[in-house]
């Protein structure tokens, strides 16, 4: 198969996983909806309003990292449950478009919560046409990155019932306890670094920058506010994901 | 050229017991365009095969080429030659069996065109036109298992492994399904099945192989292992005879709630006469390749307990 017929499978995977899944099912775009919904609705009855913005934003966020936990569920289930990765991967496609059009049915999942969301970001503070730029390149590369690890998550379940249980521990503490739905100048100032420990700190913070909010300088270490840094760790480790997702998928069983 | 030379082909795995041989020397040769079928019981090492076969999992020891192409070296030219059902494998819950079989073709390269009237073709002779437009989700294990079967069938690739492709289907969506495999045979696609049903196996396979154990103890024509058999005629028995009484006869296996007996033709008269004495119903009738397996496997486990017990 040519680049240009893989480019097409990528698609027809997209289309069929993403895009007519979600038009058969709608419920799954008001489950991807609600949680950060909730959690927005939480900020806004107990936090100063202040906070909002950065409850929007997070929301975005949550959002985008979503489909890392869809593409870990879903990558394991077709594999494990309907052996349909056997029959995909025994094909002329690359396994490398099965993943792409995995992800990218996953990113079409949750394309109209995100939607939503800059909506009600634009509501709540004032955005221009860059900010909403800047938010869609962050929110591409959080989508490259969570699904990165996803799917290298998904290459170790050996058991079905492995799945929810740790997709819960993985994605509960990449998406809710790190500074995503709260400000980081939350956390007091010389512990600031710690939470660029989680990936997805390096998201929040740049959709911060992009959506205009303050972000406070990390006293430790300066560098970590700075958005070239931030972008640079996000393509690293979303590289450094990706590629260990190739080396450990177990496209043919030791 | 084969379609497929396995050479000394070994695959130990490790199980909770320590190690497990699954397969263990095996040689074998599938001439290209022919229909095989891959007998054995749970465990046997058919699937373990098949999956060495298909690039999805590596072997111990041993070599597998397909079309010439070695399968551990070479796994993506391999890939791009072959399509598989796996066993207990589900389709898409959304999806039609149209959309499955439709995508699962441009997904594989071929055009709009192609994949339409290939899935015209398949799912007309599967029987699936009348559901063509239901989701999976809604359709019965069977239906669900047709439409896995279709995907791969519609794809003509040049080799096709199918793991138990009719599992769980009545028989006459078995017999429609063997049907478009012969199909593809025809059109020139080299097929690899496994099965449990023995009427399948004789009913589809120019060449069956028979495994035990990760040993492959016959390959050959179906009619070839009939013959083996020493005995040529079957009777069953509804009751009335002790397996002791009988055994001194044949093979005998409990079966239906009686025995049923393989023995040879000189035999027939005097276990008739004697089931009329004690009015007991017998029916006669030719070795079947069920009675050939369970007479070659049963000699083989017999063999490896006796061994096992000296």
């Amino acid at each position: 198969m040519t680049w240009r017929t893989q480019a097409n499978a990528i698609f027809r995977i997209c289309y069929f996983y993403g895009f007519l899944a979600l038009r058969r099912q709608p419920v799954f775009f008001v489950a991807i909806f609600l949680t950060p919904l909730s959690f927005l609705f939480f900020l806004y009855v107990v936090a100063p309003h202040s906070v909002l913005p950065y409850g929007v934003v997070g929301g975005v966020m949550f959002t985008a990292l979503f489909t890392g936990n869809g593409m870990m569920t879903d990558c394991a289930y077709l594999r494990l449950e309907r052996q349909l990765q056997q029959i995909f991967i025994t094909s002329p496609l690359r396994p490398m478009s099965w993943i792409l059009g995995m992800a990218l049915g996953e990113l079409a999942w949750t394309i109209p919560a995100i939607a939503l969301f800059i909506v009600v970001l634009a509501l709540v503070v004032p955005i221009g046409v860059l900010s909403v730029l800047g938010l869609v390149g962050v929110i591409l590369l959080t989508w490259l990155l969570s699904t990165s690890l996803g799917f290298l998550l998904s290459t170790f379940f050996r058991q079905l019932r492995e799945i929810w249980p740790i997709g819960m521990v993985v994605f509960t503490s990449l998406s809710v306890l790190p500074p995503i739905f709260y400000p980081i100048a939350a956390i007091p100032a010389s512990y600031r670094w710690v939470a660029f420990l989680s990936p997805s700190t390096f998201a929040s913070q740049l959709a911060d920058h992009a959506g205009g909010l303050t972000v406070p300088t990390i006293s430790v270490a300066p560098a970590l506010s700075s958005i070239p840094v931030e972008v640079a760790g996000m393509v690293l480790l979303t590289v450094l994901f990706a590629l260990m997702a190739m080396r450990l998928a177990r496209w043919r069983e030791p | 050229m084969d379609g497929l030379v396995a050479r000394s082909l070994s695959k130990t795995y490790r199980g909770t017991s320590g190690l497990v041989r699954a397969l263990d020397n095996v040689d074998m040769t599938i001439a290209k365009g022919r229909l095989f079928a891959f007998l054995g019981r749970n465990g046997a090492g058919k699937t373990t095969f098949l999956k060495i076969a298909s690039a999805l999992l590596l072997p111990t020891a041993g070599t597998v080429h397909l079309f010439g192409i070695d399968v551990v070296e070479h796994a993506r030219e391999v890939r791009e030659q072959i399509a598989i059902v796996p066993q207990e494998g589900k389709p898409f819950y959304h999806l039609t069996p149209r959309e499955h079989v439709e995508e699962y073709l441009r997904v594989r390269g071929a055009t709009r065109e192609t994949a339409k009237s290939r899935a015209d073709e398949v799912l007309e002779g599967m029987g699936l036109l009348s559901y063509q437009h239901i989701p999976a989700m809604v359709l019965s294990g069977g239906l669900q298992q047709r439409t896995l079967v279709a995907m791969v069938l519609a794809t003509e690739a040049r080799f096709l492994f199918l793991d138990e492709p009719t599992l769980g289907m009545d028989p006459f969506a078995r017999r429609q399904v063997w049907d478009v495999i012969r199909h593809a045979a025809r059109k020139g696609s080299t097929v690899l099945l496994t099965t449990h049903y023995l009427d399948e196996a004789e009913q589809l396979s120019e060449e069956l192989a028979v495994i035990e154990g990760g040993h492959v103890l016959y390959q050959g024509t179906p009619e070839a292992l009939k013959s083996k058999v020493r005995q040529e005629i079957r009777l069953h028995f509804d009751g009335g005879f002790t397996r002791e009484e009988l055994s001194s006869y044949g093979e005998v296996f409990a079966e239906r709630g009686g025995f049923t007996l393989l023995t040879t033709r000189d035999r027939v008269e005097e276990l008739t006469r004697r089931a009329l004495e004690r009015k007991v119903a017998i029916t006669v009738g030719p070795v079947t390749l069920e009675e050939a397996f369970l007479t070659l496997v049963g000699r083989a486990i017999e063999e490896e307990d006796a061994e096992a017990l000296a």
